[in-house]
């Protein structure tokens, strides 16, 4: 039985370009995309004054991989702040508004005695406003997190080298990806070596 | 904490606080002490103005009653008595959670602490006019005489009677003098002898300590503030008047830290992630004060029992009703938004700026439960006596200067951070990773 489809998803991606990935610049001998090229350091001291070299050289898409978190790394690698804070706040603002709203006009449609209470009073609005703002605030920040780290996904490239798997036990890598703008495979390779990397290896996507 | 060993890495990144410059320098004496005579000036003339302002003060009760001038003196008072608690209140707090990160600012919340018997001191003539002036001038109503046969007091009356009140004032005073002169021994004893065991008594006396702290201060509202109102009650109230002491003098600690650093003092020792972190303690003050400021307000305006709600309708009408409006916004509103920009708490003189206007609006915030008590008995008052603006203002700020002036000194006379605390090293080197 042929399960096969009789379309490819790139016959799909005819009627909807964007969603058409584009070719990587870089393809090894086989055939297969270049993903990135990394290296490895020997010690926490050795990646980071790495990545501030990666840094200055006016790389922008890379990454440090290490077994624990390293103090300080983010500013070895120039990383700016976040926009996180901007989304959850802006998005629990707006569902403390959303949450005041509703009472709001639930309360003036259709009106309700309690204790002779003013119908539009604010105060019984605050906790609902409040928890409303609060529960935003609280999937915005989770949901806004996992949407910058794109996230969920099922597989990354660089897990197709062996040697990268040290990342979780005792190796620090810096991995240049062949998408950033400067990508340039021999230039690459002299910068994580001048830089102090060993087993710089392509890693294929 | 390991900081992952990383040796001497770039400067361009602003100040490195684990690989700072040498401690020998940063506790060298040009910077862990201010000059000789450092604000004898200003402090001289600030005890100047305050001893004018007092004056002026005894000058309005001859023209104004007794009633009103009390009570613009007692909103002084308690204004900067919070100030000196909410102080002893973080030394305790950082002490009884063994905090690294706040040694080396720990020493000007003692400063503020160490005031408390200049504010115990102005609060005790007070409580004798209480006690002895006749029924019309007293501002405590359950101690007039024609008060006495209300049903509501008779049932109180086993808590408010005058013996046990004294009894239980010198009670608070006793229990926080005592903490007050234990905590600021053990850390001045620390700086001569450099005995590391000061740390530990002065942990271990912050077990008992804190509870003594919070029943004393939770009683002590009760006694001097709440029951200026014998009808009214509250359970919320001794939270409400601690998130003012804690809120007040985290403000007054941005600010004296924000003086010495620009006069060049604590370079590397109190650095932005000190003010970072004080920040956080601001804004999360402010926000604790609104959460139990609309706690009280909402639980009162929803039971809707008479004795309670008339606290509250009598902050609603006669003027009262904009300081309740600034209140809600100059004491919540303003710094929650301010302080959540962290360029803001990373600086020291824009939390400074930040800290003066919470300072403003603690004061009106004493103002606003005391001064109203003036004209609660009798609203008939005001066109007898008048209300006296003026009277407010040169009580209150004569009590501010006065306060702020003996700061100064007291700031001034010793060294600015407390010296071979165990801790010091992590307070050096502390840092904000995120």
């Amino acid at each position: 039985m042929n399960l096969s489809l009789p379309f490819t998803l790139n016959d799909i991606a005819d009627y909807f370009p964007f969603l058409k990935r584009k070719p990587g610049r870089f393809v090894t001998p086989s055939g297969a995309e270049v993903h990135a090229i990394i290296a490895q350091f020997a010690t926490p001291a050795d990646v980071y004054h790495a990545a501030e070299k990666v840094r200055d050289a006016g790389y922008t898409r890379w990454d440090v991989h290490t077994p624990f978190p390293i103090h300080g790394l983010e500013e070895a690698m120039g990383i700016k702040r976040t926009i996180l804070p901007l989304i959850a706040g802006s998005v629990g603002l707006g569902g403390a508004a959303v949450g005041f709203l509703l009472q709001l006009f639930i309360s003036t449609d259709y009106e309700i005695v309690v204790q002779g209470k003013p119908f539009t009073a604010w105060e019984p609005f605050t906790p609902v406003t409040f928890e409303l703002g609060i529960l935003h605030c609280a999937f915005a920040t989770l949901i806004g997190m996992l949407a910058l780290n794109g996230l969920p996904r099922w597989h990354h490239p660089i897990f197709n080298s062996k040697r990268f798997l040290k990342s979780s036990d005792d190796g620090f890598f810096i991995a240049i990806e062949a998408a950033d703008a400067k990508f340039e495979p021999n230039a690459v390779k002299a910068l994580l070596e001048s830089a102090g990397g060993t087993g710089i290896e392509l890693v294929e996507s | 904490m390991s900081h992952a060993a990383v040796a001497g890495h770039g400067d361009h990144h602003g100040h490195d606080a684990h690989h700072g410059p040498d401690p020998r320098v940063l506790l060298s004496r040009e910077n862990i002490y201010l000059p000789e005579g450092a604000g004898k000036g200003v402090s001289t003339i600030l005890l100047g103005v305050g001893a004018v302002c007092i004056a002026l003060t005894v000058a309005g009760a001859v023209v104004h009653g007794p009633k009103h001038a009390l009570a613009s003196y007692l909103v002084g008072v308690m204004a900067v008595m919070a100030m000196s608690l909410g102080a002893m209140f973080f030394v305790m707090s950082q002490h009884l959670i063994n905090a690294g990160w706040s040694v080396t600012i720990r020493r000007q919340a003692e400063n503020i602490m160490s005031l408390l018997p200049f504010a115990v001191a102005l609060l005790i003539p007070y409580l004798i006019a209480q006690l002895l002036l006749p029924d019309d001038m007293k501002l405590i109503q359950w101690m007039r005489s024609d008060m006495k046969g209300d049903y509501l007091l008779q049932k109180k009356a086993p808590y408010l009677n005058e013996p046990f009140f004294v009894i239980r004032s010198l009670l608070y005073i006793g229990v926080w003098l005592y903490l007050c002169q234990r905590l600021w021994s053990h850390s001045v004893t620390q700086d001569r002898t450099g005995d590391r065991t000061e740390t530990v008594k002065a942990r271990r006396m912050c077990t008992w300590g804190m509870f003594a702290f919070a029943l004393s201060v939770a009683f002590a509202s009760f006694d001097w503030l709440m029951s200026l109102d014998f009808r009214f009650f509250s359970t919320m109230w001794p939270v409400y008047i601690f998130a003012g002491c804690a809120f007040s003098s985290v403000a007054l600690m941005a600010i004296v830290i924000a003086v010495l650093r620009t006069m060049g003092r604590l370079t590397g020792v109190v650095t932005q992630e000190h003010s970072h972190d004080l920040g956080k303690l601001m804004f999360s003050f402010s926000v604790f004060w609104a959460y139990i400021a609309f706690s009280q307000y909402f639980l009162i305006w929803y039971s809707n029992i008479p004795e309670e709600t008339a606290y509250y309708l009598h902050r609603r009408e006669g003027g009262w009703e904009v300081l309740s409006a600034l209140l809600c916004f100059g004491h919540f509103v303003v710094p929650f938004l301010i302080l959540m920009l962290r360029k803001v708490k990373q600086s020291s003189l824009a939390l400074a700026g930040v800290g003066l206007w919470m300072l403003l609006m603690h004061v009106l915030d004493v103002f606003w439960i005391v001064r109203p008590m003036v004209y609660a008995s009798a609203p008939a008052d005001t066109s007898a006596s008048g209300v006296a603006v003026w009277l407010d203002i040169v009580a209150i700020s004569g009590i501010v200067a006065i306060y702020a002036g003996l700061l100064i000194r007291k700031v001034a006379s010793g060294v600015l951070i407390p010296l071979n605390d165990p801790r010091q090293d992590e307070a050096l080197a502390h840092k904000n990773y995120v």
